[in-house]
């Protein structure tokens, strides 16, 4: 038990170390070729056919979007795949490109990248200098806790200042903590959310708290099966959507009725409940807003 | 000429051997420094006059034999060394003045530290050294604003205010320029006068006639010949001492 | 520009976020001072056990990333071993922790620079010291250590200089300094990102140039003199 911990807790110490550092290169030139790191960008959905788009999007973010030695997986892989055969037909090569949250809007507006599918909130700042399509899922940010753990019943909880969270610095999920649904509660931000998910295991911590996509990506992950359970709250709404070039309406209105028929001849829940489904997490269909 | 020992010898080295590597420095060392006396050590270069100098306060610790200071042997380390150090003055061919203080802390430090005296009392006393010597008027400049003469004056007087059993002196006037040679040796020679044991490695042949009671004289780490001055300067008995005469006197 | 940077100022507080950079990077100086002279003093102690565990000590953490320090003391000494250093929320448990670990870190570079200070005092300020009847640490206190320090004045402020830097890792395990705020600032306000940048950099320049120049004027006013 105490071996199995430390050894958890040593593999999660040279992860977020090696992530920082390769944040580190990504900053060295510029962020501009992320997806190049390991030679050539990833291509998952190569149709081999003449037309190619270049989409940004994670590369960290089990179940969403994850860089594995098999190749590009998640659930917003799969969308942008989808979007990318309805547009381009089924033999479209897709470049992947790493999309660093900070760097999205940058990548859209030089043009290195077509669209950005990369657990995308969109809202007015974002919409200044870049347009949405979609969105193509309706998340909120919500809580994981361990499986047994019952100290948490309602929203009015969270207002105790005992209780430690967790979420990643500087993220507006760790803003929305201290500004709004938990100001009192001692709140804990780390480089990445793996570091959250040892303090959530070694009790650390209390609960991990952003977007429950996110969350029920790390929950749905093999080592993690039955361990944790999200709490369903809606402490606010995020909003997934497809980011392109500002004014690009004509490729707007492409990716919203490829998303409408992805959602109407059910691969929308299909790619849902292989990616995200695991942890039980529940989550309605989306309604089209970017118009 | 012959002092006698009354009660134990300041200085006594029994079958000392001393080795750097392969290359054998102090071979077989007897000798002894009764209290009171000035023995002025001669030799070429590189005949170990340095090493037996350090070895009696252990700066070089030896490989075999035995040396005693007043009666006791040297300590290997720790409290009782460092005791034993503080009764044995010391004074360098370059001085080593502690850079970083003034020359009245130079000769403040050990008493303060190791003989637990009181400031002012440490001060008066440095005060009255450095007048002794002839520096008073220096004690608030740094060792690097003195000449070498004035430089070495303190550091005889740092030795001194230690109130020291028996002074070691390793070529105290090597470094210095000509003219200020005598400075140095005349404050040593007031030192033998007033009775101080002394152990001095020099090459200052007038001081060795004028102060010394006996003249050691050292080659290849042995000590060759041990007698008094006089009969050492007009008849030297083993060739080598010949030679190194010879050498000297015809500069 | 202007009003952007009036409206970025009016909504963050930057100089409270910079003021626990000071607090981690002035804390973690003195820290590292104090055990890097003692690890310096180790490496030369004639005591071989306490020369090994220094050398040891510094080849292991000199080369181990400071991130890798950082989550690792708290993952490993906070949320695995349950250490807290008497801190009673998380948030002060992790800047504790963080001090700790930017002090192990530091003081290696501490240690090294003092050790090429040691080698530039000359060997016969130590032997007439022991002469003298000094012990080991009055040597080295009153007569080596000084000397030492007044000649690597320059390379301390240069490792004083990368620990202020290095203070942005805390960021890491939840400190909340000037590189917490500029990520939140980052993600807020993605369309400032240049300006965002540019305020940070400025703040640390801010910061490391005094301490650069001031040192660099006091090392020349304490040189020793040989
Ligand atoms: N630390 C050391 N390591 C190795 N060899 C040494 C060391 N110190 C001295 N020696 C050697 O030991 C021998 C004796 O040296 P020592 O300094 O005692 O001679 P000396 O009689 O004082 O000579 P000088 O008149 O030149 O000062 C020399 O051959 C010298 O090279
Ligand atoms: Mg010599």
């Amino acid at each position: 038990m105490r071996i199995g911990r430390v050894l958890r807790t040593s593999a999660v110490v040279a992860a977020a170390s090696l992530a920082l550092a390769a944040c580190g290169d990504d900053g060295g030139n510029g962020g501009e070729a992320g997806g190049e790191e390991g030679g050539v960008a990833e291509k998952s959905c190569e149709g081999g056919g003449d037309a190619s788009v270049t989409i940004g999007t994670k590369f960290d973010q089990p179940g969403l979007g994850q860089k594995t030695p098999e190749g590009m997986d998640g659930f917003d892989i799969a969308v942008a795949c989808y979007i990318a055969k309805q547009i381009h037909g089924d033999d479209v090569n897709v470049e992947w490109k790493e999309a660093p949250s900070a760097e999205r809007e940058n990548l859209l507006e030089r043009g290195d990248v077509d669209m950005v599918v990369a657990t995308y909130t969109i809202n007015d700042e974002r919409k200044q200098k870049i347009d949405f399509a979609g969105p193509y899922l309706l998340a909120h940010q919500d809580l994981l806790v361990r499986a047994d753990y019952e100290e948490i019943k309602s929203e009015e909880d969270l207002k105790d200042a005992s209780l430690k969270l967790c979420s990643v610095t500087g993220s507006t999920s760790a803003q929305n903590v201290k500004d709004d649904f938990a100001p009192n509660a001692d709140l804990v931000e780390y480089g990445g959310y793996s570091e959250c998910m040892t303090g959530l295991q070694n009790e650390a911590v209390d609960a991990v708290t952003t977007d429950n996509s996110i969350l029920a990506g790390f929950a749905s992950a093999e080592q993690y099966k039955d361990k944790f359970k999200l709490m369903n709250f809606n402490l606010s709404d995020e909003p997934y959507g497809v980011g392109i070039k500002k004014g690009e309406t004509e490729l707007r209105d492409q990716i919203n009725a490829a998303i409408e028929k992805m959602v109407a001849d059910g691969d929308w829940q299909k790619f849902f409940d292989t990616h995200l489904g695991p942890s039980g997490f529940k989550a309605d269909t989306p309604t089209i807003t970017e118009k | 000429m012959t002092v006698e020992t009354s009660t134990a010898a300041m200085i006594k080295a029994s079958e000392v051997n001393k080795f750097f590597g392969d290359l054998h420095v102090l071979k077989d060392i007897n000798f002894e420094v009764p209290r009171g006396q000035v023995v002025v050590v001669l030799g070429p270069s590189g005949s170990g006059k340095s090493t037996l100098c350090r070895a009696i306060n252990r700066l070089e610790p030896v490989n075999s034999g035995v040396i005693h200071v007043d009666g006791k042997e040297l300590p290997k380390e720790g409290k009782a060394l460092a005791a034993l150090r503080a009764d044995v003055g010391m004074v360098f061919q370059s001085f080593n003045l502690f850079a970083h203080k003034t020359i009245v802390d130079n000769v403040m430090l050990a008493p303060l530290k190791v003989r637990k005296q009181k400031k002012p009392e440490a001060r008066e006393s440095a005060m009255q050294l450095l007048e002794r010597v002839g520096i008073a008027d220096q004690s608030e400049k740094y060792p690097a604003q003195l000449s070498g003469g004035q430089q070495q004056r303190a550091a005889i007087a740092r030795a001194l205010a230690m109130r020291p059993k028996v002074m070691m002196f390793d070529e105290p006037t090597s470094a210095l320029d000509p003219e200020m040679v005598q400075e140095v040796l005349d404050v040593m020679t007031n030192l033998a006068k007033e009775g101080m044991t002394m152990f001095v490695v020099t090459h200052e042949m007038g001081f060795a006639r004028r102060a010394a009671h006996r003249v050691m004289f050292m080659a290849d780490g042995e000590i060759v010949e041990d007698t008094t001055p006089d009969d050492f300067f007009t008849n030297p008995k083993s060739d080598r001492a010949k030679d190194f005469l010879s050498k000297i006197l015809t500069h | 520009m202007v009003d952007d940077l009036a409206f970025l100022f009016d909504k963050y507080n930057v100089v409270a976020a910079f003021w626990v950079t000071v607090q981690l990077a002035v804390l973690s100086a003195i820290g590292s001072l104090i055990w890097g002279t003692a690890l310096a003093a180790m490496r030369v102690s004639p005591v071989p056990i306490m020369r090994g565990f220094a050398a040891v000590y510094i080849n292991a953490v000199r080369n181990t990333p400071l991130t890798v320090i950082l989550v690792g003391s708290s993952l490993g000494l906070w949320q695995t071993l349950g250490v807290t250093l008497a801190g009673e929320r998380a948030t002060e448990v992790n800047f504790r922790l963080a001090i700790l670990g930017l002090v192990a870190y530091t003081s290696c570079f501490v240690c090294e620079s003092l050790r090429s200070g040691i080698n530039t005092v000359h060997v016969g300020q130590a032997e007439a010291a022991r002469a003298l009847g000094l012990n080991f640490g009055q040597v080295l206190g009153r007569i080596v250590l000084p000397q030492a320090f007044r000649s690597v004045i320059g390379p301390l402020a240069s490792v004083l200089i990368a620990l202020t830097k290095n203070t942005t890792i805390a960021a890491a395990i939840s400190v909340a300094e000037a590189a917490a705020l500029m990520k939140t600032m980052v993600e807020n306000e993605a369309h400032l990102l240049f300006l965002v940048t540019v305020i940070f950099a400025f703040g640390f320049v801010f910061l490391t140039l005094p301490t650069g120049l001031i040192l660099g004027w006091v090392s020349k006013k304490v040189a020793v003199k040989r």
